[in-house]
C-alpha cells in the first residue's frame, strides 16, 4: 500500500524496500504472515545474504532507518517507481527508468492527465505514469493478455494505486480502444510489436483539444512503419530519439610516479628504488560492457480538432 | 481551446524552429530577416497557420494571413528529370545563375516559397542531373530558408526546453530534455510534500517543470532558492500557471533564507561558542551576497538591493518566513541544478531532507559531482549514491533513408542519492 505519496511510518501490508548494498535490494511485504506454497499459512520471514528478517516486525518503523540483522544492517525504504522497475517480477519485457523518464517527459504528463497505455505488460512504466497523474489524472491500460492483466489489476490494488487506474483486457489492434475511451486522452502511450495498427484507432480516443502520442519500438523497421502511419494520419511534431544511459563507478585510484629526474645527476647509486612516490585522484570508469540499445521512442502530437 | 489573445506568451514555429513571444497589440516578433506584425493571431486559435505576407510598399515588413485549407501548402514540386548519381556534377559557384540580389528581390516581393523554389530550380544548371534523393535534399534545404508558414503553439515545459537547448544550452545550464526528464523521475517528485529547488540559472525552466510535476490544484509546493536578487523566470511567466498553482513556488535568495532559518528561527537557543562559528559564516556569506548582488546589479541594471528591499521589504521576509515554515517540516526532494560547486549547497540543505528521499544534482561537469560523491557516501547519511551521463540522438526516419542525424550533442552528468537516518 506504500507507493501512493510519502509516507513516514512503516503501516501493516506495505512493501518496504530492504536495501543491503547498491546491488542488493528486495522488495518485502510487511505482514506477519504469508502464504507458503503448500497453502499453510505460516510466519512471514524473508532470507537475506545477512540473516533472515521477520517482515511482522517492520511494521511502526520508519521509512529511511537502520534495520539490524544477524550479520550485519540494512535500510528500509519507501519503495519509488524507479526501485520497483528493477526489482519487480518480470511477466514481459520491460522498459527501464532512462526511457521511462523520456515517455514521461514526451506525454507531457502531469496530475490531471488521462493516460492511454497498451500493453500494460508488467506495469513498469505504468508505476512511473501513475506517480505524475495522480491525485486527479487517471491510467487506461490495455493488455491483450487476460492472466497478465490480471495480476496487473491485483498489483496495483496492493499496492495502493487501484484509483487512478483501469486495467483491461483487450486487443486494440484489432478492436480498437472501445466506443467508452472517445475524446477522453491527453496522452497515449503504445509498446506493441504492430504499433500502426492500433495508431489508427488512437486518433478518435484523443480529446478535442488534442494530445501526445509516444510509441517504444526496438527495431528500425518499426519505425519507419509507425512514423509513416503518423504522417498519414495528421501527427505533427514527429520525432524519433533513441537513449542510453550509462552508470560510472566513481574511483579513488592511485598510481605510482618513477622519479627519473635523479638520473642526470651523479649520485651513489644507492636508495633509487626507494623513494616511492604516488599521486591520488579521483576518476570515473564505465563499465566495460555496456548496454547499446534498448528501443527507439517516437513520439508525435495530434492537433486540437474544432 | 483558449483562443490566442494580448498578453500570452506563444510559441512561433517556424518549420523546425522555435521561438517564445510575448503577444502585445500593435506588437512585432523579428524571425529570420523578417520584421512580422503580429496583431492577425489574436482571436485565433492554437495550432492555426499562418502565412508570412509582404506588406505592400515596404521592404522588411511582414504581415501574417490565417491559412484555413492546410492542403494548399506543399512544397512538393514537380521534378521532370533526375540523374542516377553526382558522375556529372562539379562544385562550382555559377551552378546557381540568379544572383542573391535577384533572389532577395524576389523575396521582397512575393514570399512564396514555392515561388522562389521554382526560380532557383530553373537557373539551377546543376539541379536535373542531381539524384532524386539530393534534388529532393536541395528542395527542403531551400524550402527552409523562404519558408513561408508559421504555427503558433502554446508553450509546453517540452516545446521550451527543446526551444532554450536549440538556442542556447547554456541559457538553461546545459540541461538537455533527457537529463530535464531524469530530474523529474529521479527526484520523486509528486503532487504532495514539499520541494527544495537550487537553480543558479536555467531562465525559470527547471522551477517551472518542477511545478508542472506538482500540479494545479495539489497541495505540493516548491521552494525555489536562486543566488540572485530576482530569479530568472521566463519559462515560468511562458508556462501560466494558475495563480493557486503558481503561489506555491515560493522564490527565496540561498542566503537570505538560510540565514533567517539558522539566525531568526532559533535565535537564544544555542550557546556563545555556536554564535561565534555563526557570526563568522554569516560575515562570509554577508560579503558573497554582496558580491553576487552586485555582480546581478550590473547585468540587470536594477535598483539598488537596499532600496528594492525597503520597497517591497515585507515580500521577501514573507516569502523567508513561508519557506523556513516548510523547511522546519522537512522536504521531500531537493534537486540542484548549479553553476556553483554543488557540494556546500548540498551540505546547507541536505539537514532539511527527510529519510528515503531523494537528492539529485546535475552539473555539466563530471569533478565536482566525483567529490561530491564520495562526501555524501563518506561524510553523510546518503546511499544508492549514482553518477550517471546519458547518450542521446535523434534519428532521420524516412522510407529506405532512416539514419541517425549528422549532429548529435553532448549532455552532461547527473548524480543522484538517497538520503537515511543514521
Amino acid at each position: 500500500m506504500s507507493f501512493d505519496g510519502y509516507k513516514t511510518v512503516i503501516k501493516e501490508g506495505d512493501s518496504v524496500i530492504l536495501y543491503l548494498t547498491i546491488n542488493q535490494y528486495y522488495i518485502l511485504e510487511a505482514k506477519n504472515t504469508a502464504v507458503s506454497k503448500k497453502g499453510a499459512t505460516v510466519q512471514n520471514i524473508f532470507q537475506t545474504p545477512y540473516g533472515p528478517i521477520i517482515c511482522g516486525d517492520l511494521i511502526g518503523k520508519l521509512y529511511g532507518t537502520k534495520i539490524q540483522l544477524k550479520k550485519g544492517w540494512a535500510y528500509v525504504l519507501q519503495p519509488t517507481p524507479e526501485f520497483w522497475t528493477e526489482i519487480l517480477p518480470h511477466r514481459t519485457q520491460i522498459i527501464y527508468s532512462t526511457d521511462i523518464s523520456m515517455i514521461l517527459f514526451y506525454l507531457e504528463l502531469k496530475p490531471t492527465s488521462i493516460v492511454v497505455e497498451s500493453g500494460t505488460g508488467s506495469g513498469s512504466l505504468s508505476h512511473a505514469i501513475i506517480r505524475r497523474i495522480k491525485p486527479s489524472g487517471h491510467l487506461y491500460t490495455f493488455d491483450f493478455h487476460e492472466t497478465r492483466a490480471e495480476v496487473a489489476r491485483n498489483e496495483f490494488k496492493d499496492h495502493g494505486l487501484g484509483e487512478y487506474v483501469t486495467v483491461q483486457t483487450r486487443d486494440v489492434c484489432t478492436n480498437g480502444f472501445g466506443k467508452e475511451m472517445e475524446n477522453k486522452a491527453d496522452a497515449i502511450f503504445l509498446d506493441l510489436p504492430q504499433p500502426w495498427l492500433a495508431a489508427n484507432y488512437t486518433t478518435q480516443v484523443f480529446k478535442k483539444s488534442g494530445g501526445r502520442l509516444c510509441s517504444f519500438s526496438p527495431c528500425v523497421e518499426q519505425v519507419q512503419k509507425m512514423c509513416a502511419a503518423l504522417s498519414n494520419l495528421g501527427y505533427q511534431d514527429i520525432q524519433t530519439v533513441e537513449i542510453l544511459q550509462s552508470q560510472f563507478s566513481v574511483q579513488k585510484k592511485k598510481m605510482s610516479v618513477l622519479n627519473l629526474n635523479i638520473l642526470k645527476t651523479q649520485n651513489d647509486g644507492k636508495c633509487e628504488k626507494s623513494e616511492k612516490e604516488y599521486v591520488n585522484f579521483i576518476t570515473s570508469v564505465l563499465p566495460n560492457s555496456l548496454p547499446g540499445h534498448t528501443g527507439y521512442l517516437t513520439s508525435a502530437t495530434f492537433p486540437p480538432c474544432y | 481551446m483558449d483562443n490566442i489573445k494580448v498578453g500570452d506568451y506563444i510559441i512561433v514555429q517556424r518549420q523546425n524552429y522555435t521561438k517564445l513571444h510575448k503577444l502585445r497589440s500593435h506588437g512585432t516578433m523579428a524571425l529570420g530577416s523578417f520584421i512580422i506584425e503580429m496583431d492577425n493571431v489574436i482571436g485565433e486559435k492554437y495550432f492555426d497557420t499562418f502565412q508570412i505576407k509582404n506588406v505592400p510598399n515596404t521592404k522588411k515588413n511582414y504581415t501574417l494571413e490565417k491559412i484555413e485549407d492546410l492542403s494548399s501548402i506543399s512544397t512538393s514540386l514537380n521534378v521532370e528529370q533526375s540523374g542516377s548519381d553526382n558522375r556529372n556534377i562539379e562544385a562550382d559557384d555559377n551552378n546557381q545563375t540568379m544572383s542573391s540580389e535577384e533572389i532577395n528581390k524576389l523575396k521582397d516581393e512575393d514570399l512564396s516559397s514555392n515561388n522562389i523554389l521554382e526560380k532557383l530550380i530553373s537557373n539551377s544548371k546543376t539541379f536535373n542531373t542531381k539524384t532524386e534523393y539530393s534534388q529532393e535534399k536541395y528542395i527542403k534545404k531551400k524550402s527552409k530558408k523562404y519558408f513561408e508558414y508559421i504555427q503558433i503553439r502554446k508553450p509546453s515545459i517540452r516545446l521550451l526546453a527543446q526551444m532554450f537547448y536549440r538556442q542556447d544550452p547554456a541559457k538553461i545550464l546545459g540541461i538537455r530534455i533527457d537529463y530535464l526528464s531524469q530530474i523529474l523521475s529521479y527526484s520523486n517528485i509528486q503532487s504532495e510534500g514539499t520541494h527544495i529547488v537550487y537553480d543558479s540559472g536555467t531562465s525559470g525552466l527547471i522551477p517551472a517543470a518542477l511545478l508542472e510535476s506538482i500540479g494545479a490544484n495539489t497541495c505540493g509546493k516548491l521552494i525555489h532558492m536562486h543566488p540572485g536578487n530576482e530569479c530568472q523566470k521566463v519559462a515560468f511567466l511562458a508556462m501560466e500557471f494558475p495563480e493557486e498553482q503558481a503561489k506555491r513556488c515560493i522564490n527565496v535568495n540561498l542566503y537570505s533564507v538560510l540565514r533567517h532559518y539558522h539566525q531568526t528561527e532559533t535565535k537564544g537557543l544555542k550557546d556563545a561558542c555556536d554564535r561565534d562559528v555563526d557570526k563568522q559564516s554569516e560575515e562570509n556569506v554577508e560579503m558573497k551576497e554582496y558580491e553576487e548582488l552586485e555582480i546581478m546589479e550590473t547585468e540587470n541594471n536594477e535598483q539598488p538591493e537596499a532600496k528594492r528591499r525597503k520597497l517591497d521589504k515585507s515580500n521577501w521576509q514573507v516569502d523567508n518566513e513561508l519557506a523556513c515554515k516548510l523547511l522546519r517540516d522537512g522536504v521531500h526532494s531537493i534537486i540542484i541544478t548549479a553553476k556553483e560547486h554543488p557540494q556546500s549547497i548540498v551540505d546547507a540543505l541536505e539537514p532539511f531532507l527527510l529519510p528515503s528521499r531523494n537528492l539529485v544534482v546535475f552539473s555539466t561537469f563530471k569533478e565536482p559531482l566525483q567529490e561530491l560523491y564520495f562526501h555524501l557516501k563518506n561524510d553523510l547519511s546518503f546511499l544508492a549514491v549514482k553518477l550517471t551521463t546519458n547518450f542521446m540522438r535523434n534519428y532521420q526516419v524516412l522510407p529506405d533513408r532512416t539514419h541517425p542525424e549528422v549532429n548529435m550533442t553532448h549532455g552532461g552528468y547527473l548524480l543522484t542519492a538517497i538520503k537515511v537516518k543514521q
